[in-house]
């Protein structure tokens, strides 16, 4: 069983770097993570000159005092990572959106299901390929804040942190898209749905002024927004961990399910 | 039926859009949130009835099977994530582990669950975080720390209109994120670090009132001074841990007062005057508590009378020749030291990963029990490679020294120590410490000067429970790139990996096709 999942897997890979779109959203989200890493930087270096310029001292602040508040930690990381989710919603619907549909169109799938493999093999090496094509695109964006935590007092173990929260949501996010892609057999139906249901748990804090307190806080315990903000700041909680670790067991299902059917069917 | 469920999710994502970009529930946003759900809930059921998909029995048991396991998952899937709310399994990776509680906050929440078994019909004290503060977010981490660590304290989150009527004065003052609440009183945080905030609750928990008293007219430190050679942070930090402090004018006085916990004689440079060292003795003999910090090449008549209370007091100051990196000017006499007394509560809580950083220091022995029953012990010591260098006077200039044949190299020396001699009136109590400016505003943050500072004054107070180690305080990562470097990462991560990536891809087509 273990030989056959890892063929499928690595069948899976093989297929997903064979097309020129993995290498097109990979470039995109590198891109897009470096330049507004940069940004970011380049406005905390102009901060970090204004508070330390004497100058300006002279005219009112402390001369070469910067407020606690203004750290690489609040202004370049934490920023940063917010665009690297937002990044992370745009691109992966673009790869996952094919994992299933595609097959189903061609009806290569039920092709598949009418050997021995069980539809919980594919699905699992579909998940599992996918999941590691979003480590490989974390890993090579980390690079960037990488260099600049390795001249910085930040710490090696904070930034591992921030990337752990940004793998787990990246994960959750590609678990519903390959979900959404398991139900269709259109990939444009499947990267609507892509985009639409994460971007409508990203967060609920539209709903609060319609709901009690305690509703709207157990809402936004729900909310993907609100589950890497302890990552970024240094800190692995289990119950973020316990969260998107839900969202992909529910997204292997669905897909599991889906194949099932088919099957069925 | 696919317009409409198109429809309504662009409508659902335009409510959405408007929302997000203006942070308001406008009408609009409203009118799409409301009209885009409708449109897929009819999208839904016209599908629902021309659904064709079942093609037996079989499909239809599949289908209902899976559709019931996905529904448990998710069941199961949001209970864990509510459920979880309560489970507090961390990972502080930060740096400085600036979410997990010192030794310091684990002291203070200790004596608060002390004081609540003794006086169970008190309140117990509050941590309030504010939490429509400007920095609230980034401190609900370190709260969460507290709620963990701490059982006995009773952690809140409020709005700021819903603070204590007791807090409202202080929050007409000053900007504040956490509050510690007891009793009718709160104390602000200030910025809200674990410094800060466990020194507000320990301010309103202690019991106690400590009054310390400075001695000055004779040259000793200015605890109102802020420049980098002034004991103003001396001041602050014993403020901050609910001790009050009062000048007392030596020529002036009579009598050292009965209210003073301790007396502080920081660095006297000049003679005291024969009335003051007799009330210095008779406060002594009474069981009062003092606390001298000795420079050294300076000599004056304070040392007779630390004799008679059995410490001899050798002229010469300790050179190492591993002197500090850490000082902005290392010299020999420059002294990081990491041996400590491990049996006194002074020095208890210090190891050899615990330093002290003097800038110049001179030995401090304890010889003789001027009474049977009193007990002197060494606090700190120095290292093996220092020895005594008698030319004071071209040590601290910072002219070269070498170990005469006479002064030995590692004796290992006490720079600190203590004493206490129980009397018919009370206990008196004596810490002297062979340096003074290791408590000055530039090295008091330094290592753990503060900790053997504030723990000796706790000591000679009776408030050992208290006696702990203190957070580090924060040094926020505020190092800017140079913009060469800014420039090369950039272009090496924006443009160079990218066009890489490209060609690969463009490869792996141009490979797809061929096949």
């Amino acid at each position: 069983m273990t030989r056959r999942l890892w063929a499928l897997f690595r069948k899976e890979l093989r297929t997903l770097f064979a097309s020129p779109i993995a290498y097109i959203v990979l470039t995109a989200f590198v891109a897009l993570t470096g330049v507004y890493f940069f940004q970011h930087l380049l406005t905390y270096n102009r901060l970090l000159f204004v508070f330390q310029s004497e100058a300006i001292g002279a005219g009112g602040f402390d001369a070469g005092t910067v407020p606690l508040q203004v750290n690489s930690l609040n202004e370049l990381f934490i920023p940063a990572s917010n665009d690297f989710s937002l990044f992370l919603l745009a691109v992966l619907p673009l790869v996952t959106m094919r994992v299933f549909a595609e097959e189903r169109a061609h009806g290569t799938d039920e092709l598949l299901l009418t050997t021995s493999i069980r539809p919980w093999e594919v699905a699992l090496a579909k998940h599992l390929s996918t999941y590691v094509f979003v480590f490989l695109m974390l890993a090579v964006s980390a690079i960037y804040p990488a260099a600049v935590v390795a001249k910085s007092r930040l710490g090696m173990e904070h930034l591992l942190a921030l990337y752990m929260g940004q793998l787990g949501y990246g994960v959750a996010v590609a678990a519903i898209g390959l979900a959404c892609s398991s139900l269709t057999q259109s990939q444009i139906v499947a990267a609507v749905l892509a985009y639409a249901i994460p971007f409508m748990i990203l967060d609920f804090t539209w709903l609060h002024p319609v709901l009690s307190e305690g509703i709207a806080e157990l809402l936004n315990e729900l909310a993907l927004q609100s589950h890497f903000d302890s990552f970024a700041r240094g800190v692995i909680e289990l119950r973020r961990g316990i969260y998107f670790g839900g969202i992909v067991a529910l997204g292997f299902t669905i897909s599991v399910g889906s194949m099932e059917f088919t099957r069925a069917r | 039926m696919r317009f409409l469920a198109a429809a309504g999710l662009v409508t659902i994502l335009s409510g959405l859009g408007a929302y997000y970009a203006t942070d308001e529930l406008s009408l609009f946003s409203i009118a799409n949130l409301v009209v885009g759900p409708l449109l897929l809930l009819i999208a839904g059921v016209i599908e629902a009835r021309r659904f064709q998909g079942f093609t037996g029995a079989l499909s239809r048991r599949v289908a209902l099977r899976w559709g019931l396991i996905s529904a448990a998952v998710l069941a199961v899937g949001l209970a864990a994530t509510l459920v979880s709310r309560r489970w507090d399994a961390t990972l502080d990776l930060t740096a400085e582990r600036r979410y997990t509680l010192s030794d310091q906050s684990r002291v203070v929440c200790k004596q608060i669950g002390t004081n609540r078994s003794a006086d169970r019909n008190g309140a117990p004290p509050q941590l309030l975080l504010l939490k429509d503060t400007l920095i609230a977010k980034e401190v609900r981490l370190l709260i969460k720390a507290y709620q963990r660590t701490c059982p006995e304290l009773e952690v809140r989150e409020i709005r700021t209109a819903d603070a204590p009527p007791e807090a409202q004065a202080i929050l007409d003052a000053v900007e504040v994120t956490v509050l510690a609440c007891q009793g009718g009183r709160c104390e602000p945080a200030g910025f809200p670090s674990e410094e800060n905030i466990t020194n507000a609750v320990l301010r309103l928990s202690r019991r106690r009132e400590i009054q310390i008293h400075f001695l000055v007219g004779h040259g000793e430190a200015n605890f109102a001074s802020q420049g980098k050679h002034g004991f103003a942070g001396l001041a602050g930090a014993l403020r901050e841990e609910g001790l009050h402090l009062e000048a007392l004018v030596g020529p002036a006085m009579e009598e050292i007062p009965a209210s003073a916990s301790v007396l502080v004689i920081a660095g006297a440079e000049r003679n005291l005057l024969p009335a003051e060292l007799e009330a210095l003795e008779r406060y002594l003999e009474r069981g009062g508590r003092l606390l001298a910090l000795l420079e050294p090449g300076v000599s004056t008549n304070l040392e007779p009378l630390l004799g008679r209370w059995g410490f001899e007091l050798p002229s010469g100051v300790m050179a190492d020749r591993a002197s500090s990196p850490l000082l902005e000017d290392p010299k020999p006499v420059s002294l990081l030291l990491r041996a400590y007394n491990p049996f006194h509560p002074v020095t208890r809580k210090l190891s050899n990963r615990t330093m002290l950083l003097l800038p110049s220091a001179r030995p401090i022995l304890p010889v003789r029990k001027p009474q049977a029953g009193d007990a002197l012990e060494a606090l700190v010591f120095s290292n093996r490679s220092a020895w005594l260098e008698t030319d004071v006077v071209a040590a601290l200039a910072d002219r070269p020294i070498t170990p005469d044949p006479e002064e030995q190299i590692g004796q290992e020396l006490p720079l600190a120590a203590a004493g206490r001699y129980p009397r018919d009136d009370g206990e008196a109590r004596i810490v002297i410490i062979g340096d003074r400016d290791f408590a000055s505003n530039r090295l008091l943050p330094a290592l753990y000067n503060r900790d053997l500072l504030l723990n000796a004054v706790l000591w000679l107070a009776a408030d050992e429970e208290h006696i702990s180690i203190r957070p580090k305080a924060w040094t926020p990562d505020q190092d800017p790139l140079t913009f060469q470097q800014t420039l090369a990462y950039f272009y090496f991560l924006a443009f160079a990996l990218p066009e890489i990536l490209l060609l690969l891809g463009i490869h792996a087509w141009y490979r797809q096709r061929g096949g």
